[in-house]
């Protein structure tokens, strides 16, 4: 069977000299598609690798999967992202963002597997792409706009007055065809073009690629947007088999919106929370649900459909902590105003999320404020309205104010105020690594945890966190029994996983520093670079390692992914393979981390995770005299020596050395990377 | 038979109501010249066409836009993904408000179909073998696009296949060589089949149509429970916008 899921080519950009180049896929499809694809160019790019984000060299990829736009489930149009980050602190490590919508699928469409773009361009630009062909576009009228109206204002100039509702002819002749899609474009806003650090890229209504601060590292290369827009086809290697798996998907662990098996227990204005579980369309909100008609509305080729779009055309698209933001507000209408604002102006949610009660509860310690130590003359007195919000945000993408300062990303204005010591200490400032805000408690869910401090930012993999901490957590909160037992939680997960041992997902206090949590550890990040992030399966619905549709609870996961890319693809490989492939990327990774400057004295969390021990009751299953419940988990804190000592055997089970933190010949050269290891010899780094 | 029955040639009679009611789907505004005219003072002509024995059924407020249904259509029938060459489309404006933000376009399989009145050869025709289904025989288009044009939907239901060379159309999944199900009138269509929230449904009356498509609520109590929108037909805002959602501005606060 012929290779599918490719289209060919990839589209290298030199926004210097406003050159491109194709360079044939084949030359990277041992790495898969997307993050791995990726890194692996900017391997072989971008030679000096200690480069700051806002150089010119630093290359930025936009890449897509052999999945995208093919209609493997939840997997169709998600872009993955990489280059030098501006965002973490100290260091702004090789990272990776990625975003839903559409616009990978229709770059496929429009030709090309991926976009890596390189330089900066001395006057603002955006790339057109339509079918092949790509020109640069003079982006001075562009530039000061939001990103709704960038995008707009480039559908109007690619696909002219055209209606929504009407076909667009991609050429004049019959011979291009035609489209009823507008281009999909990826933009920066204001934010972007001030190259700040917490900029995020748009795409559609509220798709955004945050993390890293890739917005920023766009504005520095004065690139407003990369537009596409196709009539091509992607190839597939067994259509059949890719059909009989979305049928059987949909039946199986599909949500059943006309008669569903397990329904949430609340409605109205209450929590979407029970859709993290079920499958359930329009849950991305999971504290709230619509205040006013809606639908639901999807990612491309999506089967869950978890994000709606409202009958006030405010955050449309949103989901997860970009529709959480600003829940401060207690109006769910100044809420949603404020989150279209935050897309508007093209700033990450994510840094902001718990940022802005942060600078807070600095103005209430009488620290920040009007003529005080940290000057700001914002209305903290208003604080909590859409008011002040909407000048905090507009201060940032000004840089007026304070804002001057968080431009710098909300850890770096910490740093500048003499604040961050003391703060990230006392967890006042609750960000345990990388300067990345906290996402679940890195004292007790270290899955999470491990994997951010050993890689470049805060992982955000949900697969396993939708079922150890928000399936005890949203039952119990809900007033209903649990789906099922902790007992049977751990097995499911060890059996999907391919781990095996159950004591992986024990949460106890000596649970998590224990080596069955090890291989846990180490299976998260090898699933993750291959299938999430390179493969681009959406961490909202992959892996599913359990389910609440199936009779045995059984999930998903693997059979579903190994299945989806032999029939994409045309080939047939084990899922300890897949993890290999996974293994492999991850350990390329590492190398660059380590040629940036990553040692093993840096990887420590931040003083609170080990001095301050959590207060509220966080659910988890915990092994305790060898019987399996959800436990609450109070009082806890990470032990440092324990956990030095877990880091000497993560290390050992990576095939790094125990001492640095360094990839060794011997463990890159088992996965086919002794170019790498000649590499970091070169430069002093190579792990004994 | 009574009065108000017309029979077709294949025996099978739809009444007048909705006959006419298929009709008033097209629009006074759509509808094409002489077409009409034909329509209306020669029935029997065109009423030599068989109704078509199915029909796709869409509700436009339950579609979700993830485009599953454009992408399974067109890989069942060309082996290769290409929403381009789907044979259904969702038109959407993410930046829209619900419910005038996206819809499914589907062809209607039409009692009296302008796109195979259109063709010049035969290609475009009903097809007996397939339960009446408007369909086109891709070996019989000469590739003049008439059909394209005749379709009186904005946007227009015909395609042309600019990658294998002829005009296509919905044939509700008869002739689909890349899915391991029967397809066509009697068997299963790629995209209700797909459709992860069951936006699309099968029907074997003509449905009353509406300017903008058949009417259609397919969502019950289940959907409501989810705190979507239940509410009946028609894209008129029945819904007050809260006054309090401070519209968003590119410009500096003040
Ligand atoms: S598959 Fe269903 S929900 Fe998705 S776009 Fe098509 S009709 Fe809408
Ligand atoms: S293609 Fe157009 S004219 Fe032909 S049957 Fe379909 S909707 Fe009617
Ligand atoms: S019935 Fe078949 S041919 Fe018609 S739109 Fe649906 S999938 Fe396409």
């Amino acid at each position: 069977m012929a290779t599918g899921g490719y289209v060919g080519k990839i589209l290298y950009v030199n926004l210097t000299d406003k050159t491109t180049e194709e360079i044939p896929t084949s030359q990277y499809e041992e790495w898969g598609g997307g993050y791995g694809i990726g890194q692996a160019l900017f391997w072989d790019r971008v030679p000096d690798k200690t480069i700051d984000g806002f150089d010119p060299a630093n290359m930025v990829s936009f890449m897509t999967s052999p999945m995208c736009g093919t209609g493997a489930p939840s997997a169709t149009g998600r872009t993955e992202v990489t280059g030098i980050g501006i965002q973490q602190y100290p260091i702004g490590w090789f990272t990776r963002s990625n975003f839903g919508g559409r616009w990978s699928a229709m770059l496929k469409y429009a030709g090309y597997d991926g976009v890596a773009v390189q330089g900066a361009s001395d006057t603002p630009v955006w790339i057109n792409i339509v079918n092949g062909k790509v020109t640069f576009e003079d982006a001075t009228g562009l530039w000061g706009l939001d990103t709704h109206e960038t995008q707009e204002e480039i559908w109007k100039i690619v696909t002219g007055n055209v209606d929504f509702r009407d076909w667009w002819d991609a050429d004049s002749t019959r011979d291009s065809g035609r489209t009823t899609a507008k281009p999909a474009v990826v933009c920066i806003g204001p934010a972007g073009e001030a190259q700040t650090r917490n900029a995020c890229l748009l795409h559609d209504s509220g798709n955004g690629g945050g993390q890293g601060g890739f917005g920023g590292i766009l504005g520095a290369k004065n690139l407003k947007a990369i537009s596409c827009i196709g009539t091509g086809s992607v190839p597939v290697a067994d259509p059949a088999a890719l059909m009989d798996i979305r049928l059987e998907l949909k039946e199986v662990h599909g949500y059943n919106v006309d008669d569903p098996k397990v329904e949430q227990p609340l409605t109205g204005q209450g929590t979407s929370l029970f859709g993290i579980n079920t499958n359930q369309p329009g849950y991305a909100h999971l504290l709230w649900t619509a205040n006013q008609p809606a639908r639901p509305q999807g990612c491309m080729g999506c089967f869950k459909n978890c994000r709606m779009n409202f009958a006030s055309g405010l955050a449309n698209g949103d989901i997860c902590v970009e529709g959480l933001f600003w829940a401060a507000s207690g109006d769910l209408n100044e809420q949603m105003a404020a989150i279209t604002l935050l897309d508007r102006l093209g700033i990450n949610a994510y840094d902001l999320i718990n940022g802005h009660s942060y600078l807070h509860s600095l103005y209430k310690m009488g620290i920040l404020g009007p003529g005080k130590e940290i000057h700001s003359e914002l209305p903290w007195e208003e604080y909590a309205t859409y008011g002040f919000i909407e000048k905090l945000l507009h201060a940032i993408a000004d840089g007026t104010d304070i804002g001057a300062d968080l431009q710098d990303g909300v850890t770096r204005a910490a740093v500048k105020w003499g604040r961050y010591e003391e703060d990230i200490a006392s967890g006042l400032l609750n960000r345990p690594q990388w300067g990345f805000q906290e996402h679940y408690d890195p004292r007790l869910e270290v899955e999470w945890s491990y994997g951010s401090l050993f890689g470049d930012r805060d992982i955000n993999e949900h697969g396993v966190n939708w079922w150890v901490h928000w399936m005890p957590l949203v039952t119990a909160a809900l007033g209903v029994p649990a789906h099922f037992s902790a007992e049977r939680m751990v097995e499911l997960l060890a059996e999907a996983t391919g781990v095996g041992d159950p004591d992986g997902w024990d949460y106890s206090e000596e649970g998590i520093y224990a080596d069955p949590k090890l291989k846990a550890v180490a299976w998260h990040r090898h699933y993750g670079r291959f299938w999430l992030q390179s493969m681009l399966l959406c961490d909202w619905a992959w892996p599913q390692l359990a389910s609440v549709n199936t009779e045995d609870n059984k999930g998903a996961t693997p059979e579903y992914e190994i299945r989806m890319y032999k029939a994409v693809t045309g080939k047939d490989i084990t899922y300890e393979e897949s993890l290999e492939m996974g293994r492999r990327i991850w350990n390329l990774g590492r190398a660059i981390w380590t040629l940036q400057g990553r040692h093993r004295d840096m990887e420590v969390f931040s003083g609170y995770v080990y001095d301050v021990p959590t207060t509220a009751p966080y659910f988890l299953p915990v092994k305790e005299n060898g019987e399996w419940k959800y436990g609450i988990c109070l009082d806890r804190t990470l032990d440092r020596e324990k956990f030095e000592d877990t880091k000497t055997r993560f290390y050992a089970l990576e095939g790094w050395a125990t001492d640095s933190g360094w990839p060794t010949r011997a463990g890159l050269g088992e996965l086919g990377l002794d170019h790498v290891a000649d590499e970091l010899e070169k430069n002093g780094k190579l792990g004994a | 038979m009574a009065d108000n029955d017309i029979k077709t040639t294949e025996g099978q009679g739809y009444s007048r109501r909705q006959f006419f009611a298929g009709l008033g789907g097209v629009g006074v505004g759509a509808l094409l010249g002489g077409f009409v005219v034909k329509g209306f003072i020669v029935p029997e002509q065109v009423m030599a066409l068989p109704a078509s024995e199915g029909y796709l059924l869409v509700d436009t407020k339950k579609c979700a836009g993830c485009d599953t249904c454009m992408l399974t259509c067109s890989m069942v029938h060309h082996g290769r993904v290409n929403p381009a060459l789907s044979r259904i489309q969702v038109t959407k404006n993410p930046f829209g408000k619900f419910p005038y933000d996206m819809e499914q376009v589907q062809c209607r399989q039409c009692p009296a179909p302008a796109c195979v009145e259109a063709c010049p050869t035969g290609a475009n025709h009903v097809s007996e073998e397939n339960g009446n289904v408007r369909m086109v025989d891709e070996s019989k288009c000469v590739g003049c696009e008439r059909c394209v044009y005749a379709c009186p939907f904005t946007p227009s239901r015909m395609q042309w296949n600019h990658e294998d060379k002829h005009a296509q159309k919905c044939d509700l999944c008869a002739n689909t060589p890349y899915w391991n199900e029967e397809g066509g009138p009697g068997g299963k269509q790629a995209c209700i089949e797909s459709c992860p929230m069951r936006a699309i449904s099968y029907t074997t009356d003509v449905p009353v149509q509406q300017e903008w498509g058949y009417m259609a609520n397919l969502r019950n109590h289940h959907w409501g429970w989810l705190s979507l929108d239940t509410t009946d037909f028609g894209k008129e805002a029945d819904f007050e916008l809260p006054t309090n959602p401070v519209p968003p501005a590119a410009a500096p606060a003040e």
